[in-house]
């Protein structure tokens, strides 16, 4: 939770260089919740990305909020639709690390994960806010604010289990994605380059990789 | 940004955003995914945290603005790979990274 202040006060600093008030920043994050997503908006606006660019480039990359609801799918077993309804709608990269950790531990109900879920995102939310009041007092590089989310990124990856077949996918899509950008796929260069290397590595399990790996 | 602009790429982008957080998990609600279903969706993660520290770190139009302004970011960001493999902590991350490209930009870089 206090990782959002870190990326919430810069991320409320950027949404107020594109002529958001501390208010529609906060409001914003419940709407949303996606630090991707609240970052990429005033990012690619102050880079001159056109509309459409913008729409399907904040939801490529929120896509991966697919696997999450899937995984998470199985503690909602025995939940009615309305309590499973708004927990999946809270779910995002750090809630959903802290939630699927303590389900896995057991003794850990969806009421509980839900409210996890709240308090991550009012923390988020008021970071936001503060961060677009500091927004109109100091300015701010944008290339530095945006870097802690890079480095927020870079921690994700670092966290993710290097066997053989994830190390395939990684540098799979770290190539499909500079191929995007050097042919001037700049927009779409996040997903393509995901499924470039997610398409590689079911290449290599079906050519029975998996067995390299010891699971 | 206009009102109409703004309001129509939250608008579009918020549905979006609930339908991939929403419909999954009610498709999947009371099913058994099969192990290499399984497998494969497990790609995602590393897929999506590559494309998206790739997509921040290769930057061609810094490259033309000079060779520094190119590299500071990749340095910045092996900084940042250490902290996070001793520990794994979002936020120690996020501050190193930070300070840490600001310090290589007032080296000049």
């Amino acid at each position: 939770m206090a990782g959002y202040v870190g990326i919430g006060l810069p991320c409320g600093i950027m949404e107020q260089q594109i002529g958001m008030d501390p208010l529609q920043a906060f409001f914003l994050c419940y709407i949303f919740y996606s630090g991707a997503g609240q970052f990429m908006i005033p990012g690619m606006w102050l880079a001159g990305a056109p509309m459409a660019t913008i729409i399907a480039s904040v939801s490529a990359v929120n896509t991966r909020q697919i696997l999450y609801s899937a995984s998470l799918s199985k503690y909602c077993q025995k939940e009615g639709k309305l309590l499973s309804f708004f927990f999946a709608a809270g779910v995002t990269d750090e809630s959903f690390g802290v939630n699927i950790a303590r389900f896995e531990a057991g003794e850990w109900k969806v009421a509980q994960a839900l409210l996890v879920n709240f308090f991550s995102c009012t923390s988020w939310a008021v970071a936001n806010f503060v961060g677009a009041l500091l927004g109109e007092m100091v300015a701010i590089p944008v290339a530095v604010g945006s870097f802690a989310m890079t480095s927020i990124f870079i921690c994700l990856l670092c966290s993710q289990r290097f066997d053989k077949t994830n190390t395939i996918v990684v540098v799979a899509t770290i190539i499909g994605v500079i191929v995007c950008k050097l042919i001037g796929l700049s927009g779409p260069a996040i997903i393509l380059g995901a499924l470039c290397g997610i398409v590689v590595g079911l290449l290599y399990l079906r050519r029975g990789g998996d067995e390299d790996d010891a699971r | 940004m206009t009102l109409d602009e703004f309001a129509i790429i939250v608008g579009t982008c918020a549905g979006t955003i609930l339908i991939c957080r929403v419909v999954p998990l009610f498709i999947l609600k009371g099913r058994e995914l099969s192990p290499s279903t399984q497998r494969a969706l497990e790609l995602i993660p590393p897929a999506a945290f590559a494309a998206l520290v790739a997509n921040d770190l290769f930057k061609p139009e810094l490259f033309e603005q000079g060779i520094g302004s190119g590299i500071l970011p990749l340095l910045a960001a092996a900084i940042v790979v250490v902290v996070a493999l001793k520990t794994k902590n979002l936020l120690a991350c996020a501050i190193v990274g930070v300070i840490a490209y600001v310090l290589l930009m007032m080296l000049g870089l």
